[in-house]
């Protein structure tokens, strides 16, 4: 199945990738190598794209410019059918879970089963019965989406992403909103899922201490660019203002405080100090 | 897709959102083959759309048959052709009625509910897990929904049809005395299959079911992602319905009789 | 699933239900009803005028429908329609010397084909004709007098005055016009109930221009139209004097009654014309048909 795909380590290439929204540069000639079988976390400070990068993982967004490779196909220039058939590889966890309301638990986890392959009830039931377990929520398989907590729902999405087992899955804000308990069984989730499965696991997210404990790679981007990487030991530590700021929890440095905006006094009114 | 919002006149705006709703149909059109596979789906929302609507077409044909009937019974009293009330209620239930009211009964009651439901699945990003499910929400979410408003409304408009004619007996016969036979053996006369209930009852009812469903789609797939953008969209379904529907029975009425 | 299942079947139901209306519209209220199409056979009748013939309208003896007419069209270098008729395989003992009539089924009621049984011993075939016919009557004709423009004279140059007596006036008023020949001559100025002599007195403002009416002239009050209001007809006479201002005209007829009229053409198309003749006519002295 994958015969094509280069056997490298490398899951995900990206190159070079430029996407201009409303005026806005987004990215900038992006570089990034996700390794396979990895724990990747991409941090950040709000607004640098982190989730339209995933977006130009899964194919949702187009670049405008460059490159992005996930197993060895270029996703920009994929096909409908091709585009398709990648993702039924990829799982996909929302920051709001988005589950399908008009079914309950069961047939959600059981939706892309459904869509995809003619499996006999009993085996379809089986798998669904085992993720559900495996995210620990098999005795709600009955439950409407509207039933469940912020933290439920997002591992029966969690168990919905995975029930294709697929070969990467990628995590948006998986940590937000959540209180320390289902925090710490997401996290556990993700770990298990990368170490038992041999998933590559990509996570957008803000939480440094539970990233710390997670991720194996870190990417750390702003202004289009990736400014630093590294595992989480040596990130913090390599010295460069962008790393001291975000790690540090500096309010103000490279990222400003600001909003780009025109002369402060000259919004207020007053005359021109320097004049 | 609505990032660019600009303060346009009304006309371009208009003019704007029927290019993009026609280009819509045609997204829609070439979903429908992929959208076979999801029979189910369309089952499902048949179920919603059509079988759901039963009660108030069929309250809403009963009264406008007996109003009808009543109407035409003082009019025609004048003239003394009240044997031919029979014959005008069915003539104008099959050609116009049947087909208008149905047609804007159902954009009130399908057609919100299909945009609401739509615009909250792409609010709460269920649209886009399907995408990312290699689940194609035009041929699993649209293009049922618009099949379904396809197939449902002629069929409503034939049990509106149908309790109006017996709306319009009920007053006409049971209550103001025309004479049984003359109200069945009028109207058998007079009506036309082809004329009046081919050309009334389905082909323009199956042009106001495409017509409708295209709008309640396209509003809730084009909805801003918020709770005030959804109730925009809602609203804006019942207007733009009303509004084809009735510039749309213009035409085809020039047209087809 | 279960669920699903009963999606499906209310689905189903939702559906049957939907052809079942459509087959009971199609089938019980429209001209299908009346095509219970047997065997049939074939019969021509030409007529001089078919009126409002169309294809399909029904063909019936004594009232009872026993066929339909096939097509229409004209015979080709003849003033003259050809009807074929399809009539029902069980009515085939039609008299040869059968009258085909066109006639009018209610006032506003579309126009049939009435076969009236002749004597012949032989009876008409598959492809043969009805040599008798009898063209459509047209209603028109028979209401003719009660319809005609309306309007009211100019009275450019002028008016004289003449009187005249009706026993029932119907609807008209002042302002009703008066018309010689359907043509506007002048108006009525006033009707005034005459409690002594127990009719209506209606006096009438003529043009100056037509001060050539004989004075033995009939005044009639007629409807203009169907539903239409009513006005004062002046039928000339043979006289050599003329109508003067301030002359009473002695001829009159009172408003018909437009219902008892064309009653017998409500009943379903017996439109013959051998009715009551001018039903409910009151008729002054000298009222004339």
């Amino acid at each position: 199945m994958n015969a094509a795909a280069p056997s490298d380590d490398t899951l995900i290439r990206i190159r070079g990738l430029t996407t201009v929204l409303s005026g806005k540069k987004v990215f900038d000639a992006l570089d990034m190598d996700i390794p396979r079988g990895k724990v990747t976390a991409i941090m950040g400070p709000s607004g640098t794209g982190k989730t339209t990068l995933l977006k130009h993982i899964t194919g949702q967004m187009r670049g405008d410019a460059g490159q992005v490779q996930v197993d060895g196909k270029n996703v920009p220039e994929l096909g409908r059918e091709a585009l398709y058939a990648l993702r039924e590889k990829i799982g996909y966890l929302f920051q709001n879970s988005a589950l399908l309301t008009d079914f309950d638990v069961f047939e959600n986890v059981a939706f892309p089963l459904r869509q995809h392959t003619r499996l006999p009830e009993v085996l379809i039931r089986n798998i669904v019965l085992t993720k559900l377990q495996a995210v620990g929520l098999r005795g709600a398989a009955q439950l409407a989406p509207s039933e469940l907590s912020g933290g439920m729902a997002r591992r029966v999405a969690l168990a919905r992403a995975i029930v294709f087992d697929p070969m990467l899955i990628l995590y948006d804000e998986p940590f937000v909103g959540l209180d320390p308990i289902a925090l710490n069984q997401v996290l556990k989730l993700i770990r298990t899922l990368n170490e038992t499965l041999g998933i590559t696991s990509v996570l957008v997210a803000h939480e440094l201490d539970a990233i710390k404990q997670v991720a194996d790679h870190i990417f750390l981007i702003a202004n289009g660019k990736v400014v630093a990487q590294g595992d989480p030991k040596t990130i913090a530590g390599d010295g460069s203002p962008w790393t001291r700021q975000f790690f540090g929890g500096e309010a103000d440095g490279p990222v400003p405080f600001q909003y780009p905006a025109g002369d402060y006094a000259e919004a207020l009114g007053f005359p021109r100090s320097g004049a | 897709m609505n990032a660019r919002i600009e303060r346009d006149n009304i006309v371009t705006q208009a003019l704007g959102q029927i290019g993009a709703c026609g280009l819509f149909l045609l997204q829609i059109l070439a979903a429908i083959p992929r959208s076979l596979r999801y029979v189910r789906e369309t089952v499902r929302q048949l179920w919603f759309v059509g079988a759901m609507s039963l009660t108030i077409i069929m309250v809403c044909g009963l009264f406008v048959g007996m109003v009808l009937a009543l109407q035409l019974y003082h009019v025609l009293s004048i003239f003394g052709g009240t044997a031919a009330t029979g014959t005008v209620v069915a003539i104008s239930i099959y050609r116009e009625l049947g087909p208008v009211i149905t047609a804007l009964l159902f954009a009130g009651r399908a057609g919100t509910a299909i945009t609401a439901e739509i615009g909250l699945m792409r609010a709460t990003d269920q649209i886009a897990a399907m995408e990312l499910m290699a689940v194609d929400p035009l041929a699993y979410v649209a293009a049922p929904r618009f099949l379904a408003g396809l197939i449902a409304l002629p069929l409503l408009c034939c049990v509106f049809s149908a309790l109006g004619i017996f709306g319009g007996h009920l007053v006409g016969v049971t209550w103001l005395g025309i004479d049984n036979g003359t109200f069945w053996s009028n109207m058998t006369a007079t009506v036309d299959v082809w004329k009046d209930i081919i050309s009334g009852v389905v082909w323009k009812s199956l042009a106001f079911g495409a017509v409708v469903a295209l709008i309640a789609v396209f509003q809730g797939y084009t909805a801003p992602p918020t709770s005030e953008g959804v109730a925009y969209a809602t609203t804006r379904t019942v207007v733009a319905s009303s509004i084809a529907i009735l510039a749309l029975d213009f035409v085809l009425t020039a047209f087809l009789m | 699933m279960s669920q699903r299942k009963s999606y499906a079947v209310g689905t189903g139901l939702f559906i049957v239900l939907g052809f079942a209306a459509l087959a009971y519209l199609a089938t019980q209220t429209s001209s299908v009803a009346n095509r219970q199409q047997g065997d049939s056979y074939t019969v021509d009748a030409q007529f001089q005028n078919i009126g409002q013939l169309k294809e399909r309208a029904p063909v019936k003896i004594a009232g009872v429908r026993v066929g339909q007419v096939q097509s229409i069209a004209l015979e080709p270098g003849k003033a003259v329609a050809d009807v074929k008729l399809s009539i029902d395989k069980r009515y085939d003992t039609i008299p040869t010397d059968s009258v085909a009539t066109v006639f009018t089924s209610g006032l506003l009621g579309d126009q049939y084909v009435g076969i009236e049984y002749g004597h012949a011993k032989k009876y008409v075939a598959n492809g043969g004709k009805l040599a008798l016919t009898r063209s459509s009557e047209p209603l028109e004709e028979m209401l003719g007098k009660f319809f005609g423009a309306g309007g009211t004279a100019d009275a450019i140059g002028g008016t004289y005055k003449v009187f005249a007596r009706f026993s029932n006036v119907g609807t008209l008023s002042a302002g009703s016009p008066v018309k010689m020949a359907g043509v506007p001559i002048g108006q009525v100025v006033s009707v005034q109930a005459e409690p002594d002599k127990l009719d209506a007195l209606v006096t009438l403002a003529i043009d100056n221009r037509y001060n050539q009416i004989p004075d033995d002239s009939a005044a009639a009050v007629f409807t203009s139209g169907l539903i239409g209001s009513q006005y004062v007809a002046i039928q000339p006479g043979g006289s050599s004097d003329m109508l003067k201002n301030g002359d009473e005209m002695i001829l009159t007829q009172s408003a018909m009654q437009l219902e008892d009229l064309i009653g017998k053409f409500l009943v379903n198309g017996s439109g013959s014309g051998d009715g009551k003749q001018g039903a409910g006519a009151s008729t002054s002295p000298a009222g004339k048909h």
